[in-house]
């Protein structure tokens, strides 16, 4: 009997068995396939495949010093440097005609319409300080580790560029967002003076320096700039498009003019401009105006003219750019391989109609008349889309101009240097013209004419409506679309500073 | 035949025999004396047994020919002689027709009975004939009916919810039983409607559920709101779980063609049985941190027991723009734009005046650009599918096509898809499954549409349309097209005289739509696969397996003639992107019951991983006309502009759920769940998530019987819930990380900060509650709901802007994504329904639900105090104390009777008059000049406009009816929604004094002094005074408005006569979409708007296209 119950509760049990193993067999095995739990780490912290991490960007050589070329590259944003900056100066400083009235074609700047939300206010201030960040940024990543990476000589190399894209964005800032250094010497609201990386949330109100503490601070960068830059690079291209010593002088003839302060545009000056002509550097690299001025503007824009130029190339072309605004369409005279979109055409009655601007003058040939509309475009900067035309941000021609200025301005009556120099330029393109002291019948007269050739020369580069600010002139109606001139003291003689800066900074103030 | 006797009784069974009885009958006294005799009869007469109680009987039956006894009975007894049994065939069928296979058909109070074929059919033999058949099926209403030779009958879906059950995260639960918030849409109800994906039919059907669809372009996804919005810059688009797996939505998907894409058209509307949108924090919860803008399950369809049924499905539809604003005629046309050139003092007979084109045959240009862009599109929606079960195995296969064209010439959708589930359950502990859901879609259009906030593009087709001059055409008198060297609409015959013109267009429609292409096609496959053991039978493992694939080739082609490609000479751009998510679910589950005590017990894991990556090259310079697409021959190659990127995410949870109640009638249930997610910021990617609810069915209460009221109200069910759930939808993978990002400077390889993330970021969190009563009158004739519901919404994440000179990068340029802010929506949901008719041949029912949201931000990150979007034409302000995304808007004073200027507002409210032209001549030497012609400050958004009106609905909802008679059904959806306002851009767009074409409204212009109007004196360039370049206030209207949103007449065909075909069902229907509107709003239609899903970009219509209206034809059969 015991015996038959055992036997039976066996029974049971090896049929539970049977009938239960199998499920629980299957439910084991599932269970065991579930993610470990270090896999499951990796995944919630995934490395991304195609950005570097802050934790890495300063631990190689290589990448320290791509991050050189990433703060050139902030530069050369397309609203910045790279054309949006120099379409906005031209379309205000009254050489140009809006095609189309186009908003998104800066005709709001050229009506001098600009208020605090217009795009290209707030594109430019946007972009200027973006580049402005990625200077400080580097340079504190440097300070804090960086520097031993790549040793002391060439963090300085590095360091000293970095201040010098923070320099010239500072510079180009104040151009358009603070009254030029002439109102005022330099005593009116400049711009917020931001020297130290910022990269993660806080405070950040600041208020405006002044003109002259911001000229201050680009002058320090550009002089430190001058003492840390490498004389020279391997190549043309680098030598165009990286800053080296010559770099920063260059810069600051420029700033020292903007500034009125002629004694240091010459100091500067000197120190790349011969006495005599031929004008050529002879310290480092030898800058020098090239035969021709048509060739500056050909590839490889390397020519020793352009001390520094915003490079681009097929996989590193620009949004917005130069030809594409200035360029007409293949209707109108443009090509398939040089056209854009026609945005600005040259006012046919204004600098081409001035009778000193000769015939024989190969800028001249800068001038393209449409062949359906009659329109005058610029053809300076030629390359159709995707526009590579490299943008120049100064040229050797500008430091000879900057000094023949200075040195008229300072010396007074008719500056046989500055004269010729102003030759120089002018003869380069006009082999019909040659200046001497005679043609110049005082300090006045030879003053106009070299604006009149900064005019000329640098059509479509950006450099007119500077001088129209540091000089304090009107800027000039454009009677195509009763658009009235601006005097210096009109409230849209400079930009305003931009809605979101002023909502966002609560020591701000506007203009 | 039956003797009632009360004596002893004679069985007999004659079977096979066909006896007839004969009487002999002789009444004596009290007695009844009878014979009885049987005799053998012919076939087919009726036998049945006989129980014959003959006292004196004792003697078996075995004879042909029964000996007649004689004998006395009890006068007092009945002879009642029975009618003969009957032979039964029939058909159930569903209310609309359809068979019903495997109902049960039984005979009461008898063990007779049947299941239906798959026709439908069914045949019982031998019933007697007074008696009465119940025919049942899971789903309808039970109905009794007396047994007939022939009996067809239609039974009604089960409106009480009591047998229903609902999909709730990880199972589903009995509709009485469950305690949070939860809104049900069966499939059918989507199915023929003329959408590409289902949510854009789900409009009004459902309280809490707000779906606007903002366009007529075609796989847009419309605009989705549960309860509110929930987020400022995160997505406000629900969580959509489709079986089991969570798909992707269309604000994940970008690209860079011009066609929409949508990832939900993957599923087939026709597919879908039934969509369950949950609402609160106990129906969401399990869904943690991805539930706080609700979740909404689809559940795709199975087979029905029965063999194999085939069903096939095809409508024809017909969309046309519903609503076009009346535009300038070129005579009109050149009126205006004359009387604007002498306004503005640059007429010129000789030099600068509008005038007619002529055409080859010399007649005068009239355009009506509509034409050119617009069309009627056909389009067509075929399905056909096999379904049915047996015990052990169920399956669904379909197949779908749809060809649709949109109302923009152009614009196509078209999609293959094949669906397959199939469920198995192998033994009875043991359960598989498999789906596969495969689909394959173009989306095509030529130039902008609008899709992708590109409506104001120069080649948007909408905004063409509306501003092109009428006296310009497509073509030249030549025949050649009209373009001038830019791409734009030239000025023909205008150009010898219309000095101060460049061009009377933007891009010449006709020329781009001819030569351009913008296609994405996109290969979708939803997967998945389970296995569930039951060890024991209280006890279930699931595993589910589960893949949601994508993979989208961006294609676009601009030809160098077009305005899209002038400037480059030509232009193509591809971009493969690819997009793999696994989610794999283990979840233990145990129901048991003690006594009247029930439990429900979920543990769970889940993971979901999704990866994948974006690219592709743009190319320009066309070097042959022949090259149209990216592989051609080109001068140059991007690798940028085509939004590359690489997508990695994680997300890892673990959850679990209680639901207990007590005898059906006191409910408790709590939902807790971990989640950890990759994107997150290093410090918080976990976060925890929890709900509970309570219920209580007082109707099952024993006092409200007693009281009689169960009558009236036989269920009552109150619940309440609480919990707290997350959103973290939007995010990008690596936003909470600092990262620097590849470069090249002149050639050179560069690296540049470009991305600034914030460690700290973490989720989103929404704590929800919500106070509901389900009830169901009169035995659930009338059911409803009323809920109360309050999101309180906290840690919101947005980019909080730091000033532009901090100059921090990222994609959204200095700003830091952070949890900051705080806002809530809360409202009362109402839905109501019953069938106030039910009879034989026609039954009314009816739906009616509402829904109130009011919502307010509460709080903003610090030193924000406000967030303010959108282009200067249109903005929206978000602040504290205001419902989000509110209209910002400059007020107007009017036109000046005296000078027709605009007057404007200042902030102060100071009058400011707006002349485009000033100095000589003018009223006021000044542009901007105060009353008294002093100057003024130039008014802008930025320091004069103010917070002007809720852009969000206050009431919204749906009201929907169905009436049946006999095989004719008509449906009729209607929607509303009151309280919100939009900006109407297009107004502004349409009142531009520049070369625009006007709507018909300038004709009331200012022309002399002394006039009243409220347009102002048109002035040649003017884009100011109506408002093209800032809000005004008068282009804000209201968007309340009721529309029929669709109204359906179907017939189902009697079966009687489809069956000669061997078909079992055959419905032939008509319907129409957006049929009639009733609105004030002053714009095309107040549900179209132009920023899509942006959470706080609502409110605005800038040049959108219209919506849609639809009429369909279609045919349903199957056998």
């Amino acid at each position: 009997m015991n015996f038959k119950h055992q036997n039976k509760n066996k029974m049971i049990k090896r049929s539970f068995l049977y009938r239960y193993s199998l499920r629980f067999l299957l439910l084991a095995g599932t269970g065991l396939t579930l993610l470990p739990a270090c896999k499951r780490s990796e995944y919630l912290n995934p490395q991304p495949s195609t950005l570097i991490t802050d934790v890495d960007a300063f631990s190689t050589a290589e990448r320290i010093q791509a991050q050189v070329n990433g703060i050139y590259f902030r530069l050369k944003a397309g609203d910045f440097l790279g054309s949006f900056y120099f379409v906005a100066s031209e379309a205000r400083a009254g050489d140009f005609i809006s095609t189309n009235l186009n908003a998104a074609a800066a005709a709001t700047t050229y009506q001098l319409l600009t208020v605090t939300t217009t795009e290209e206010v707030q594109e430019i201030w946007e972009d200027g300080y973006q580049a402005i960040n990625a200077a400080n940024v580097f340079i504190d990543g440097m300070n804090n580790g960086g520097k031993t990476v790549v040793g002391e000589a060439i963090a300085s190399n590095y360091i000293a560029e970095a201040r010098l894209v923070r320099a010239v964005a500072y510079y180009y800032l104040l151009q358009l967002y603070a009254q030029p250094y002439a109102n005022g010497a330099g005593s009116r609201p400049g711009l917020p003076l931001r020297l130290t990386g910022n990269n993660n949330s806080g405070s950040y109100d600041l208020k405006r320096s002044t003109v002259n503490e911001t000229y201050d601070q680009i002058l320090e960068d550009l002089n430190f700039a001058e003492q840390n830059l490498p004389d020279n690079y391997s190549s043309a291209a680098l030598n165009t498009t990286r800053a080296h010593k010559n770099t920063a002088i260059a810069l600051k003839t420029k700033v020292y003019l903007s500034m009125q302060d002629y004694q240091n545009v010459i100091v500067e000056a000197n120190k790349i401009v011969s006495v005599a002509a031929p004008f050529t550097s002879s310290a480092r690299v030898a800058h020098a105006l090239n035969p021709s001025v048509l060739t500056v503007f050909n590839p490889p824009y390397t020519s020793t003219e352009s001390i520094f130029s915003m490079p681009f190339s097929s996989n590193d072309a620009p949004g917005s750019s130069l030809g594409g605004y200035f360029l007409p369409g293949t209707g109108d005279g443009g090509s398939p391989t040089s056209n854009g979109a026609g945005n600005l055409n040259l006012n046919p009655n204004g600098l081409p109609a001035d009778p000193s601007w000769t015939t024989a003058d190969d800028r001249r040939q800068f001038l393209l008349t449409g062949t359906r509309t009659g329109r005058l475009w610029l053809t300076k900067f030629k390359q159709a889309s995707p526009y590579l035309d490299y943008v120049p941000v100064i040229r050797y021609a500008e430091v000879l101009l900057n000094l023949s200025e200075a040195l008229a301005r300072t010396t007074g009556g008719v500056d046989a240097r500055a004269v010729a120099l102003l030759s120089a330029v002018r003869n380069r393109s006009d082999k019909t013209t040659s200046y001497t002291t005679a043609s110049f019948a005082d300090n006045a007269a030879l003053i106009s004419a070299i604006i009149k050739e900064r005019h000329i020369e640098f059509l479509g580069e950006g450099i007119r409506n500077a001088d129209i600010m540091r000089l304090q002139l009107d800027i000039p109606a454009k009677p195509a679309h009763s658009v009235p001139a601006a005097s210096p003291s009109s409230p849209n003689y400079i930009f305003p500073i931009p809605s979101d800066e002023l909502l966002l900074n609560k020591l701000i103030e506007n203009n | 035949m039956n003797l009632n006797v009360p004596y002893k009784r004679l069985n007999c069974c004659l079977k096979n025999k066909t006896l007839t009885p004969t009487f002999k009958l002789k009444l004596s006294k009290n007695k009844l004396l009878f014979a009885l005799t049987f005799t053998i009869l012919q076939a087919n007469a009726y036998a049945s047994p006989i129980n014959i109680g003959i006292p004196s009987v004792n003697a078996s039956i075995g004879n042909h020919i029964f000996p007649a006894p004689l004998t006395t009975i009890d006068s007092s007894s009945k002879i009642k002689p029975a009618k003969p049994p009957i032979d039964i065939r029939g058909r159930v069928l569903d209310e609309k027709g359809t068979p019903l296979p495997g109902a049960s058909v039984k005979v009461k109070g008898s063990p007779q009975g049947t299941m239906t074929d798959s026709n439908g059919s069914f045949s019982l033999k031998g019933v007697s004939s007074d008696a009465v058949l119940v025919i049942s099926f899971v789903g309808y209403d039970s109905r009794e009916v007396k047994a007939a030779a022939t009996v067809n009958i239609s039974l009604q879906p089960n409106k009480s919810d009591l047998a229903e059950v609902t999909v709730i995260g990880y199972g589903t639960q009995r509709k009485s039983e469950v305690t949070g918030s939860i809104s049900s849409v069966k499939g059918s109800a989507l199915a023929e409607q003329p959408v590409t994906s289902f949510e854009g039919a789900l409009g009004g059907r459902a309280s809490g559920v707000n779906v606007t669809v903002n366009s007529g372009n075609l796989n847009e996804p419309p605009v989705f709101r549960i309860r509110g919005t929930n987020s400022l810059s995160l997505s406000s688009y629900p969580l959509v779980v489709i079986d089991g797996v969570p798909s992707f939505t269309g604000e994940e998907e970008s690209g860079i063609g011009n066609a929409s894409n949508n990832p939900l058209s993957s599923i087939n509307p026709a597919d879908i049985e039934s969509i369950d949108i949950a609402k609160d924090a106990a129906a969401t919860s399990i869904y943690g941190s991805r539930a706080a803008n609700g979740v909404v399950f689809v559940t795709t369809k199975k087979g029905r027991m029965g063999k194999a049924k085939v069903n096939f499905s095809s409508t024809l539809n017909f969309n046309t723009a519903a609503n076009l604003p009346k535009l300038l005629n070129a005579e009109q046309y050149i009126e205006l734009k004359n009387e604007g050139l002498r306004n503005e003092g640059t007429f010129n007979p000789a030099t600068n005046y509008y005038d007619y084109s002529l055409d080859a045959n010399g007649n005068r240009v009239d355009t009506r650009w509509y034409d050119h862009i617009y069309r009627t599109g056909l389009s067509t929606f075929n399905n056909v599918n096999i379904s049915g079960a047996t015990e052990s195995t169920k399956y669904y296969a379909s197949v779908g096509y749809t060809d649709q064209e949109g109302i923009f010439r152009k614009t196509d959708f078209s999609r293959k898809s094949a669906l397959f589930n199939i469920d198995n359950k192998t033994t009875n502990w043991l359960s598989i499954g498999a789906k596969i859901n495969y689909n394959n879609e173009l989306n095509a259009s030529a130039m902008s549409n609008g899709s992708r906030g590109n409506q104001s593009a120069s080649g948007g087709m909408s905004r063409v349309a509306l501003i092109s001059a009428p006296i310009v055409g497509p073509f030249n008198a030549d025949g050649t097209y009209n373009t001038t060297t830019a791409g734009f609409l030239g000025l023909q015959d205008n150009a010898s005289h219309l000095s101060g013109q460049s061009r009377l267009g933007f891009y010449n429609p006709v020329l781009s739509m001819d030569y351009n292409s913008s296609d994405n096609r996109v290969n979708s496959i939803q997967s998945n696969a389970y296995v569930e053991i039951k060890p024991l039978s209280w006890l279930s493992f699931k595993s589910i397996y589960g893949i949601d694939y994508r993979y989208v080739t961006f294609e676009n082609y601009f030809s160098p003639l077009t305005g899209e490609a002038i400037s480059t000479n030509g232009a193509s751009a591809s971009v493969q992107s690819r997009r793999e998510r696994w989610v794999w679910t283990n979840t233990l589950s145990a129901d048991k019951r003690f006594g009247d005590h029930s439990f429900n017990f979920l543990l769970g894991e889940e993971e979901q991983k999704t990866n994948g990556n974006q690219f592709g090259v743009r190319v320009t310079g066309q070097t042959d006309p022949l090259y149209t697409n990216t592989q051609g021959g080109w001068q140059n190659v991007f690798l940028n502009n085509t939004a590359n990127s690489v997508f990695d995410n994680y997300l890892f949870s673990l959850f679990t759920r209680l639901q207990y109640n007590y005898q059906q009638r006191y409910f408790l249930t709590g939902n807790y769940r971990v989640d950890e997610y990759s994107a997150l910021g290093a410090n918080n990617k976990r976060g925890t998530f929890w709900g509970f609810s309570a219920g209580w069915d007082v109707a099952k209460e024993s006092f409200w019987s007693q009281a009689g009221l169960e009558n009236v109200v036989n269920s009552l069910k109150f619940r309440a819930s609480y919990g707290k759930v997350g959103n973290v939808g939007g995010l990008s993978d690596f936003g909470a990380i600092n990262t620097y990002s590849a470069a090249l400077y002149g050639g050179q390889s560069g690296l540049i900060y470009s991305a600034t993330g914030n460690s700290d970021l973490r989720w989103e969190t929404s704590k929800k509650t919500d106070f509901g009563v389900n009830f169901g009158l009169f035995g659930n004739k009338i059911t409803g709901e009323l809920a109360y519901y309050r999101n309180n919404i906290d840690g919101l994440i947005f980019g909080v802007p730091l000033p532009p000179s901090v100059g921090i990068p990222n994609s959204n340029n200095n700003s830091i994504m952070q949890n900051v802010g705080r806002m809530y929506n809360q409202g009362v949901e109402f839905s109501i329904g019953g069938a106030p008719i039910r009879k034989e041949n026609f039954s009314w029912n009816a739906n009616f639900n509402l829904t109130t949201n009011k919502n307010q931000v509460l709080e903003l990150a610090e030193g924000v105090p406000s967030i303010i979007t959108g282009t200067n034409d249109a903005l929206t302000i978000t602040l504290p104390g205001y419902s989000a995304g509110m209209l910002y808007a400059v007020r107007t004073g009017g036109v000046d009777a005296a000078t027709g200027r605009r007057i404007f507002l200042d902030k102060s409210g100071r009058k400011v008059y707006y002349q485009h032209v000033a100095g000589a001549g003018a009223p006021s030497p000044y542009q901007w000049s105060y009353e008294d012609n002093t100057q003024a400050p130039a008014i802008t958004p930025s320091s004069d406009a103010v917070i002007y009106q809720q852009s969000a609905p206050k009431v919204f909802g749906g009201l929907s009816n169905v009436f049946n008679y006999k095989g004719f059904e008509l449906n009729i959806l209607l929607t509303y929604q009151l309280g919100g306002y939009m900006i109407n851009g297009t107004q502004a767009s349409l009142r531009d004094n520049r070369f625009w074409n006007n709507e018909v409204g300038m004709l009331r212009r200012w022309q002399q002094p002394g006039q009243q109007t409220d347009i102002p004196k048109v002035i040649n360039g003017d884009n100011v005074s109506n408002g093209n370049t800032m809000p005004l206030d008068i282009n804000v209207s209201s968007t309340d408005f009721l529309r029929l949103k669709s109204a359906q007449l179907s017939y189902n065909l009697p079966s009687t006569f489809i069956s000669k075909f061997k078909l079992t069902n055959t419905r032939v229907f008509v319907s129409g979409q957006n049929l009639w509107l009733l609105t004030k709003y002053s714009g095309i239609d107040p549900e179209v708007t132009t920023n899509a899903n942006s959470a706080i970009g609502q409110g605005i219509d800038k040049n959108q296209s219209p919506n849609a209206r639809t009429i369909v034809v279609g045919l349903n059969f199957g056998f």
